[in-house]
């Protein structure tokens, strides 16, 4: 008799969108998973220890804790942008000015930790606290939308401390990789 | 029953499989419905470009900045002078701060301030009191300016005071010896910098800088390392605009005799040939200074022999400078070569300098023999070996590193250290020169540590390193090469790395010139800066600086080994007489007392040979600088000063941010919207096959 595949080839069919319905659930326990364990992290980091990796083979720390009490965040803002990065946090690009010192850019992904960007309001407050236990106040300014692919961040060379919070746009497309950035401006208080 | 029983649970299951179908749907048009609305949403922000306000809704301009370019050559010195003017345009004080890379080895000992016609030359005083004398001005409201150097290359200038809609320029002057290679001259000028990385430390511990910090403060984790500040290291980094920073350059070339393959490979230059040499300028005298400027020439008559001697007697005695190009060897070596190359893919490599590196490296692999061996290195934040020790060159091995460098991207930070320790260890071969080409644009800030790891570890390697981008920092990439023994090769272009990576390899396979001596006349003791000659390369001259107790005369002579041993007898009788072979000198031997710390003197014992050295020649240097105050009161009491950071241009091709714009979205939207449209699959498959099975008895 000939063997019937179909039942086989439904099972496989299934197994196949299961798992990617759990690699998308292990992107998002990672995030927080991730943030979890950088607390601990970060609370040596303030008692004056310099690049504390959260866990052993991490290559990336925590530089700065960004608050936004009323909305329920909580973020640990990591040493790079890099994709390894910005899976366990949201990442300081390199290469712009350091907190408090001008245009700094933090980037992160639009799906998990910088989901709460699409609810900000100009006006909007929030407060990061760096490695040496200051806390700053920032309040939102602006937002828009750049597309990368030929435009870049403009920055006004002389205000002194920005912090600019950059994510992908639209916050619901289904494919990673658009060349749209969602952008958040905002100043010192 | 029976029948009916297997009738009607079928159906029951159909039921329970159609809600589950219908949920499924649903949570698919969740999923896809957003994207539509989100387009719409776009729409409505629109995209432009961003304008940032402070607190008052007014932003008070960091001063426009012009710097115009100077340059007299003489034979082989040329004497540059560099103008910046500070123009003013808001309604308020203001002091300007700026960071600037000058040429490795200029002697910097010249600084006059202009305001309107009155011109107030600066003093070289001790750092601490030179910042001193300039804050004291700048509190009581007079126009000062200061001249810092924060590395060997890198300097900083303050200028405080300067009105409302006023221009203040400041002029700083040096002197530097043009470069020789293979019968062609060439000088650099650097025009900005690349943000360096360095290792340990975070930038965002670190305190803002304006001119106010005291000099203590400035310090940072590098280890004998007092004067890097951060904010220089790192420097703010605007785009290239014309309106607010602009270069011109104007250069004066006497040669003695007509020069001809005049060049500038990255800007566009005038040239007006003369009998005696060539006047340039560029073609736009405000051009956005965003890529180190360079320039190459070469006399028309290469006949006679090269050499030039010169000398400047002074109260400290008679100062010569000696250049001589040695007699060239023109057969190859045969030994087979093992060659390591170490390729920076860090984050200020992104953009144009990672296709070069990439483009230079290929060139690399094509030039080895079936008898040379090679593995490739590349580091970032952590680094990784092609081949954990070298392998031989045959076809399939290069065909795998081609594959590999082809795939390299530039991210994360500069750990070069690690890279380069992997690099000079890894086991040497008898049969084989071992050569170690490193390819970076260097922009590390911890580079006693790479020096001190070079010298130890070098064994008899021999360091190439082959500096890319639009500002690499010069200074380390010839340093490391000196004390590498091997060379420093600069590449600024994709079109460049054809013919800088085959005059390399000439080198790399052209016999050594080693055991350099020079034998003066009876009684003369000569005080040598640099204190050793080192190895040369093919095409490369003798450029030697010296003090000497008293006027020599006589002859000199020359002696040096390739395949077999040479002299040659230079008279010292006709030697012309040139203003800064002095200054040249003192700034070759501050050079070697400030890398003698690799050697383990203590920072106490340099800076006791080095002060005294800088003040008696009037040169700017770790531990002096130079200083001018107009004394009379500018600023009215009451007005306040407001300091403003002026920001380096981005070099050009640089992607910045450094990574480019980060990709921030993850996989997991699609991941789930995948998953779902599978199991729908399998589900409607399911619900397929069972209809059919039903129908089939019947």
């Amino acid at each position: 008799m000939k063997r019937n595949w179909t039942p086989i080839a439904i099972v496989a069919v299934a197994a196949l969108g299961l798992w990617q319905v759990a690699s998308g659930a292990y992107i998002h326990a990672k995030a927080w998973l991730a943030q979890e364990l950088i607390a601990s992290a970060w609370t040596r980091t303030l008692e004056g220890e310099r690049e504390v990796k959260p866990w052993p083979w991490a290559d990336t720390w925590p530089i700065a804790r960004l608050q936004m009490i009323d909305k329920d965040v909580d973020l640990y803002v990591l040493a790079d942008a890099s994709g390894r990065s910005l899976a366990f946090g949201p990442g300081y690009v390199n290469g712009t000015a350091a907190i408090g010192d001008g245009n700094t850019v933090l980037a992160g992904h639009r799906d998990t930790h910088f989901a709460f960007l699409r609810d900000l309001q100009p006006g909007d407050e929030f407060a990061i606290q760096t490695a040496d236990g200051r806390e700053r106040r920032f309040q939102l300014n602006e937002t828009h939308v750049i597309d990368s692919r030929h435009q870049r961040l403009q920055f006004d060379e002389n205000v002194d401390a920005t912090i600019t919070l950059l994510t992908c746009y639209p916050f619901d497309a289904i494919t990673p990789g658009g060349p749209l950035r969602y952008v958040a401006v905002a100043g010192i208080k | 029953m029976q029948r009916n029983n297997k009738q009607r649970q079928p159906r029951f299951r159909a039921k329970a499989e159609h809600s589950f179908a219908a949920l499924f749907c649903l949570w698919i048009l969740l999923a896809v419905a957003p994207i539509t609305q989100a387009q719409t949403v776009e729409q409505e922000i629109g995209s432009g470009s961003l304008t940032v306000r402070d607190d008052q809704g007014r932003a008070i301009d960091a001063p426009r900045m012009e710097t115009a370019v100077r340059m007299k050559v003489s034979g082989i010195v040329a004497r540059v002078e560099v103008s910046q003017r500070f123009h003013n345009e808001s309604d308020a004080w203001v002091e300007g701060v700026y960071a600037f890379p000058l040429p490795e080895h200029s002697a910097v000992d010249t600084l006059r301030m202009k305001i309107g016609e009155r011109i107030v030359v600066g003093e070289i005083r001790e750092k601490e009191q030179a910042q001193k004398i300039f804050e004291q001005a700048r509190q009581q409201g007079q126009r000062a300016s200061v001249v810092h150097q924060q590395r060997p290359n890198l300097f900083r200038t303050a200028v405080a005071n300067i009105g409302p809609g006023e221009t203040i320029e400041i002029v700083i002057g040096y002197l530097q010896i043009v470069d020789q290679d293979a019968g062609r001259y060439s000088l650099r000028f650097p025009l900005t910098i690349t943000p360096r990385y360095i290792p340990g430390v975070d930038v965002n511990t670190e305190a803002r800088l304006t001119s106010e910090t005291p000099i203590a403060a400035l310090t940072l984790a590098v280890p004998g390392d007092d004067t890097a500040t951060l904010g220089d290291l790192q420097p703010r980094l605007a785009h290239a605009h014309p309106q607010r920073q602009s270069v011109s350059m104007e250069i004066d070339i006497d040669a003695g005799a007509p020069m001809e393959h005049i060049t500038s490979p990255y800007h566009p230059i005038l040239v007006d040939a003369t009998e005696r040499g060539a006047q340039i300028k560029l073609r736009n005298q405000q051009s956005p200074p965003d890529r180190d400027f360079e320039l190459s020439w070469a006399p028309v008559v290469k006949s006679e022999p090269a050499i030039a001697l010169f000398r400047e007697p002074t109260d400290q005695g008679e100062h010569v400078l000696l250049m001589f190009m040695p007699p060239q060897e023109s057969r190859p070596i045969n030994t087979p070569r093992e060659v390591i190359f170490v390729i920076d893919t860090s984050g200020s490599m992104s953009g144009e300098s990672i296709n070069q590196a990439r483009a230079a490296l290929m060139n690399g692999l094509r030039t080895l023999q079936p008898a040379d061996r090679f593995t490739v290195i590349q580091f970032n934040s952590v680094h990784e070996a092609l081949f954990d020790e070298p392998v031989s060159a045959s076809e399939e091995n290069l065909s795998r590193a081609q594959r590999y460098v082809r795939n390299l991207h530039a991210t994360g930070g500069t750990e070069m250290l690690p890279a380069l320790l992997t690099a000079l260890s890894m086991p040497e071969s008898r049969e084989h020169l071992r050569q170690v080409i490193f390819i970076t644009d260097a922009a590390v800030g911890n580079e006693d540590q790479l020096m001190l790891a070079i010298r130890q570890q070098l064994g008899s390697a021999r360091l190439f390193t082959v500096g890319i981008g639009s500002a690499p920092n010069g200074h380390f990439l010839r340093n490391a090469a000196r004390t590498g023994r091997g060379t420093f090769t600069y590449i600024g272009s994709i079109d460049e790395v054809e013919s800088k990576m085959t005059a390399l390899l000439n080198k790399l396979t052209s016999p050594v010139l080693t055991d350099i001596e020079l034998n003066w006349p009876a009684g003369v003791v000569p005080e040598y800066a640099p204190a050793s000659i080192g190895d040369l390369y093919a095409g490369e001259p003798i450029v030697v600086t010296a003090r000497l107790q008293s006027p020599a005369k006589g002859t000199l002579s020359i002696s040096g080994r390739t395949n077999g041993t040479w002299t040659r007898q230079i008279s010292l009788n006709g030697m012309q007489p040139r203003t800064g072979v002095a200054s040249l000198w003192a700034r070759n031997r501050i050079g070697d007392l400030m890398d003698s710390r690799a050697n383990g003197a203590t920072d106490d014992s340099i800076r006791g040979s080095v002060l005294p050295l800088a003040l008696q020649y009037q040169l700017v240097s770790n531990y002096t600088s130079l200083v001018a105050v107009d004394r009379t009161p500018a600023r009215p009491d009451g007005e306040s000063l407001h300091s403003r950071r002026i920001p380096n241009t981005k070099p050009n091709g640089l992607d910045w941010p450094a990574e480019g714009v980060p990709s921030t979205a993850t996989p997991a939207q699609l991941n789930f919207a995948i998953g779902a449209l599978l199991l729908l699959a399998a589900l409607g498959w399911q619900l397929r096959e069972r209809r059919l099975q039903r129908r089939q008895p019947q």
